[in-house]
């Protein structure tokens, strides 16, 4: 029987927009390519040949993970995005490859000096075969299953580019770095706009904003760096805006205050009280894992420790929809198979609405 | 910059003021117009630079710094370090010990890294930097050869914490008699007992604060 993307879909699209009912509770795992890799057995270089390789590998594995999303993880604006401005500032030799899992750039290496960040020429994504691998493979998803969506980021790839040095410019030499993040933001655009070519409109993106967070910067320093281009990209794109980050100590309320979210993409804090405050507070924005942290009871807990914690997360934050299940960050080689495929049998159980936790 | 009229308590009072504040420069300065002014090298470290590094640590904790003001925090005591080690060392003052430190294979991140070195050498400790992206065998490689007392495992991605089991694994198995700290939001307490290392930090500045615990045999 083929997979029921129409339903996921619909699951996705009623919890975020509550435009329809919905049957259960999603799943929105991050699946990155170690775990593409890990499933279809296949080497990252060889997912990463052509559209169809990439398109198919991610689908075999969302699918296996009986997952409602989908997705092209190098199309990221982390090392996909630190690759591209390797490449057109023929900086290549920063960029270390590896065989199960995404290539990394050197950090700090592409603008390691002033110089470097006056220069820096912004990439023509159309021209970077990883891009246009990546891109291509969402227009493939997109046709096959309806499904697309793009990633966006600034601080992610500021730290990249600029590696420790970003943390001292913040406070010596601010302009120099908000110079730097305005060349990410334009480079973002030039994705952005790639991506309107190839698949169309951009109904919602995943935003990977490392800066929210308190053991990297204060939040006025994480919106000075970040949140005043979200709010650029927003107005640009008027799309819903998911913001991820994978901290300790997020600031997701701060954020919520300020930015007109769709959704927060976290695993902290722990404490459920916190998650169950912050949806009281903003009923509207939709929760995207709340405390499922991939390196506590997914690595270290039985199938049974990992249901419970679905169970927790899905009793405290489900009731009325605007909840999705969704450990974070990337699942790590380390992890079972086992207590993986948990998630989706947990969510079958007591995400079926209506809720019943007898 | 320092005037040529404070008297030697002055000076390192505005020394501790520099590293609290985080002006590398400024603190070269005061360093040398303190050994110009006879301060004995180790009330320098003491009264200056150590209670600087301590009130910014405080001050991280408190939430009225963040890692920009760490990190320049740390240059200046790493700068003023560079003066007065020498000078310490002719003075037969003994480090605290050796810490082998590096990112596991498959990881290229090395913020937290940094931080820790500099806050480190800070405090007397010989940190040996093996770098990013270093297979399990280099770290065992390097501790044999260098024996240190604490071994740290810094990393940010949890595609890394395969390598950092790994790695760990290893050391264990090999019998390398060092501590073993972990560190980097990507692992947890529970992780850290399960793969047998000795402690977890969540980041650079308790990564700082459970390796001088390590060093102290706590």
């Amino acid at each position: 029987m083929p997979y029921d993307w129409d339903a996921s879909r619909k699951r996705i699209i009623g919890t975020f927009f509550g435009t329809n009912k919905i049957d259960r509770v999603p799943y929105f795992p991050l699946a990155c390519e170690e775990i593409i890799c890990r499933i279809t057995g296949k080497t990252y270089r060889e997912i990463i040949a052509s559209p169809k390789n990439y398109a198919n590998a991610a689908i075999t594995t969302f699918e296996f993970l009986k997952a409602d999303t989908i997705s092209i993880p190098t199309a990221y604006a982390g090392p996909g995005e630190a690759l591209a401005f390797a490449e057109a500032n023929n900086k290549k030799e920063s960029i270390k490859w590896f065989d199960y899992k995404v290539f990394m750039a050197k950090q700090g290496v592409i603008c390691k000096t002033e110089e470097d960040i006056d220069k820096l020429e912004i990439p023509d994504h159309r021209k970077i075969s990883v891009w246009d691998t990546s891109i291509s493979a969402i227009e493939i998803i997109n046709k096959k299953i309806g499904m697309g969506g793009l990633c966006l980021g600034i601080w992610s790839v500021v730290q990249e580019l600029r590696g420790v040095q970003a943390y001292r410019d913040m406070r010596r030499n601010p302009d120099l770095l908000l110079k730097l993040c305005e060349k990410v933001y334009e480079s973002q655009m030039d994705i952005l706009n790639f991506y309107r070519e190839k698949v169309g409109g951009v109904g919602i993106i995943f935003f990977t904003g490392y800066s929210f967070n308190k053991h990297m910067m204060s939040f006025e320093d994480a919106m000075k760096f970040e949140g005043q281009f979200i709010k650029r990209i927003q107005k640009e794109t008027k799309a819903g805006i998911i913001l991820h980050n994978c901290g300790t100590t997020p600031y997701f309320n701060e954020v919520c205050d300020e930015i007109d979210l769709l959704a927060v993409n976290g695993s902290h804090p722990l404490n459920i009280e916190y998650w169950v405050n912050f949806k009281e507070k903003f009923p509207n924005v939709t929760i995207i894992g709340a405390n499922i942290d991939v390196s506590r009871e997914l690595l270290n807990g039985s199938p049974q420790d990992v249901e419970n914690k679905v169970k927790e997360n899905i009793k405290n934050l489900a009731t009325g929809g605007k909840y999705v299940v969704g450990p974070i960050c990337c699942l790590p080689w380390g992890v079972s198979l086992k207590n993986i495929m948990t998630i989706p049998k947990a969510i079958k159980k007591w995400g079926t609405y209506p809720l019943n936790f007898n | 910059m320092c005037s040529q009229y404070l008297n030697a308590n002055e000076i390192l009072e505005k020394l501790r003021r520099t590293i609290i504040e985080g002006i590398p420069e400024d603190a070269i300065d005061l360093v040398n117009k303190s050994l110009e002014a006879k301060v004995d090298p180790k009330q320098i470290l003491n009264d200056a630079i150590l209670k600087g590094a301590e009130e910014v640590g405080l001050k991280y904790e408190n939430g009225e710094f963040f890692l920009a003001d760490m990190l320049l925090a740390a240059d200046a005591i790493n700068d003023s370090m560079d003066i007065i080690r020498p000078k310490l060392k002719e003075g037969k003052q003994e480090t605290m010990g050796k810490v082998l430190i590096g990112t596991p294979e498959g990881d290229l991140h090395d913020i937290g890294k940094s931080l820790i070195i500099a806050l480190l050498n800070g405090r007397g400790v010989d940190v040996i930097d093996l770098g990013v992206d270093i297979p399990p065998e280099e770290f065992l490689d390097a501790a044999k050869k260098e024996n240190p007392d604490v071994i740290g495992l810094s990393g940010l991605l949890t595609v890394s914490i395969s390598k950092m089991i790994e790695t760990v694994m290893l050391l264990k198995d090999e019998g390398i008699k060092a501590k073993i700290i972990v560190g980097g939001g990507i692992l947890s307490e529970e992780s850290c007992k399960k793969i047998n290392a000795d402690a977890w930090a969540k980041d650079g500045w308790e990564g700082v604060k459970k390796i001088i615990k390590l060093l102290e045999g706590e």
